[in-house]
């Protein structure tokens, strides 16, 4: 698969995603409300919440589309809003973000030029890793919603960032899909990406290395799923996720 | 600026426009069926004949009036007007309103019993005409036609007094015979291309805020200055094709001759144009330019395509009333006049004008306003364009 992601040195590297005291609020609002977390490179983030809870905003906050209202939020170093920084990371919307006229390849050769990365072979690649490589003159209107988001998925790689945050990716696809997204993201994990993914489903978290649960614009609490299973004294991660909201303790280790 | 991600703009646009036949005919096939449709309808006008109906109110004197205006019926009549009939004898007054009201009758000629009683104390002839009342303009050009005719007709009916004054026209551009479509026609290239660049762009911006491509496009390292130029370069392509393809429709005279029942008109300039059709060009491209990051801009205050054309009556609309080519701008109510002068179509209505009908050049100090103007307008919207698209990176 995918095998040519820049490689981020293990030893003193910085965090991947950082936050301090990340604060965004929307009039009265407050959408984020105090985030401080540093996630390690090579790793696959769950991000978990209900709908409404600040995951959008937060990873807006993070790869740097919104300008934080106080705190700061940093890429492999280096702060954010940085322009030079989105051309490190791959950003797949909630929406599916490409153009429904325009072909598969004229949607993936577009985002990929905006990368300022035209190489016909690699766009290729990616679109065989999204199943898609047969479908590349296909007009999007013509595509089934899977392929639409295989293709949305597609267009947030064709850089090979070493960051790749997703919101919400899985969301209204069917479980066989779901099953190849999941081997596709631990695919990237391992060639050395670093990947943030949303969900509001906690069927997926346990395909994570660490998760963060995330409620009313706050980190409740961060873990493995066996690890914040095991602090809430539950089997069922619905009921860990209950537990922490209604303030139970172990949360944030 | 990098030179390869404006490309990449460009190239997907031009690709949405290929995948959008529909839209492609808009914008080529739409400003010459509606040209030639109104080039039509102004250079084949029906002559349709002026009724007159005569009230004689003065008695004998009248009467005699009355009957050298009836014998007038049916002699020549000046160019271009039509007719004057007078389809029955003298009437009454009542009769007269009756028939004015029922659109039998276009003007009425009332003789009053004061008719000459104003040539003792060195005055006229004192005539009275009524019409309905309804359409002005119609109306005021029937008057104007009974006036030559009574003139010519009151001539005969007074020996030795003076005939119809006759009157050459000469023109410093163009031939005295340009009609309205040749005043209109410089002004239309600018105007569709304004319209419809307008709404192409403020429509395709508006899909990629509420599609969800604008914030996939600002999660890349695209600047805000290249997605206007992107956009500016691949409209531009379009609105290019657009003005050459309506530059030549205009500046190439087609006579259509008559065909069965239709009458014979032609398609575009009759008068010959005299000006550099490249300033031309520029000066509509200009305007497109502004047009570009117009639509931008007014995408942020739509959340629907139909709330898009919303803008219609409220930017194109007024921008074509107060250009200048229905009504001079000197002649606008006082406070309309400096909104008048804000307005691009206004610049490019006059610079079109200037250029194609009355052949200025780059030295003629109006030209040189007009593409100031229209540049720094231009500007000014590109860079309202800029703020409008939102992200919190440079």
């Amino acid at each position: 698969m995918i095998s040519t992601f820049e490689s981020v040195p293990a030893a003193a590297a910085p965090p991947a995603l950082e936050a301090h005291g990340l604060v965004k609020t929307f009039g009265p609002i407050r959408a984020v409300d105090g985030v401080d977390l540093a996630l390690d490179p090579g790793r696959i983030y769950g991000l978990l919440g209900p709908n409404g809870s600040g995951k959008t905003t937060l990873i807006r906050l993070l790869v740097g589309l919104a300008r934080p209202t106080s705190g700061a939020a940093s890429v492999l170093g280096r702060r954010v809003p940085s322009r030079e920084m989105l051309a490190r990371i791959g950003y797949m919307p909630q929406a599916d973000g490409i153009y429904p006229e325009l072909s598969v390849w004229e949607n993936i050769r577009f985002f990929a030029g905006l990368y300022g990365s035209f190489d016909r072979e690699r766009l290729l690649e990616t679109l065989r890793v999204v199943e898609l490589d047969d479908r590349v003159g296909t007009p999007v209107l013509q595509l089934s919603g899977g392929m639409r988001r295989r293709l949305s998925l597609a267009c947030a790689l064709v850089h090979r960032p070493p960051i790749v945050v997703l919101d919400e990716p899985t969301v209204g696809i069917d479980p066989a899909l779901r099953v190849q997204f999941w081997a596709h993201f631990r695919s990237l994990s391992a060639a050395g990406a670093t990947l943030l993914v949303s969900s509001h489903v906690m069927d997926e978290a346990d395909r994570c290395d660490e998760l963060l649960f995330i409620r009313a614009g706050r980190v409740i609490a961060r873990g493995s799923g066996v690890e914040l299973r095991r602090r809430a004294g539950t089997n069922d991660l619905e009921e860990a996720f209950l537990h922490f909201a209604n303030g139970g303790t172990g949360g944030v280790a | 600026m990098s030179p390869r991600r404006v490309a990449a703009l460009v190239r997907r646009i031009v690709a949405q426009f290929r995948r959008d036949r529909r839209t492609l005919a808009l914008i080529f096939l739409v400003p010459i069926v509606i040209s030639a449709l109104l080039g039509w309808v102004l250079r084949d006008q029906q002559v349709t004949p002026v009724r007159l109906g005569i009230v004689n109110e003065a008695g004998p004197v009248g009467q005699r009036i009355a009957d050298a205006v009836i014998a007038a019926r049916g002699t020549s009549s000046a160019r271009g007007s039509s007719p004057v009939d007078v389809p029955s004898a003298t009437i009454d007054r009542a009769q007269a309103r009756a028939d004015l009201e029922n659109d039998d009758l276009d003007v009425v000629l009332v003789i009053p019993p004061d008719v000459l009683t104003g040539l003792a104390s060195g005055g006229g002839v004192h005539l009275v005409v009524m019409t309905q009342g309804a359409n002005a303009p119609t109306e005021g050009g029937q008057v104007a036609q009974v006036q030559q005719y009574l003139a010519r007709a009151l001539a005969s009916a007074v020996p030795g007094s003076p005939g119809p004054v006759q009157v050459d026209h000469e023109t410093v551009f163009g031939t005295p015979n340009a009609d309205p479509f040749d005043a209109l026609s410089p002004f239309f290239i600018g105007f569709f291309v304004y319209f419809l660049v307008f709404i192409l762009t403020g429509i395709s911006f508006l899909r990629e805020r509420i599609g969800g491509t604008l914030e996939r496009l600002l999660a890349t390292p695209v600047t805000k200055g290249e997605i206007v130029l992107g956009y500016t370069l691949g409209f531009g392509i379009f609105a290019t094709l657009q003005v050459v393809v309506l530059m030549a429709f205009t500046l190439m005279r087609v006579d259509v001759p008559a065909i069965g029942p239709l009458g014979a008109f032609s398609i575009g300039l009759a008068v010959p144009s005299l000006g550099d059709p490249v300033l031309a060009f520029l000066v509509a491209l200009l305007l497109a330019i502004g047009a570009v990051s117009l639509g931008i801009f007014i995408s942020t205050f739509a959340r629907t395509e139909f709330q898009i054309l919303q803008f219609i009556p409220v930017v194109i609309v007024p921008q074509g009333l107060l250009s200048g080519i229905f009504w001079r701008i000197e002649t606008l109510p006082g406070p309309l006049q400096p909104i008048a002068r804000v307005m691009p179509l206004t610049y490019a209505a006059d610079g079109l004008r200037e250029v194609m009908i009355q052949g200025r050049g780059l030295a003629a100090s109006g030209v040189q306003l007009d593409l100031a103007v229209l540049t720094g307008i231009a500007a000014l919207f590109v860079v309202l364009a800029a703020a409008t698209i939102r992200r919190e990176v440079a």
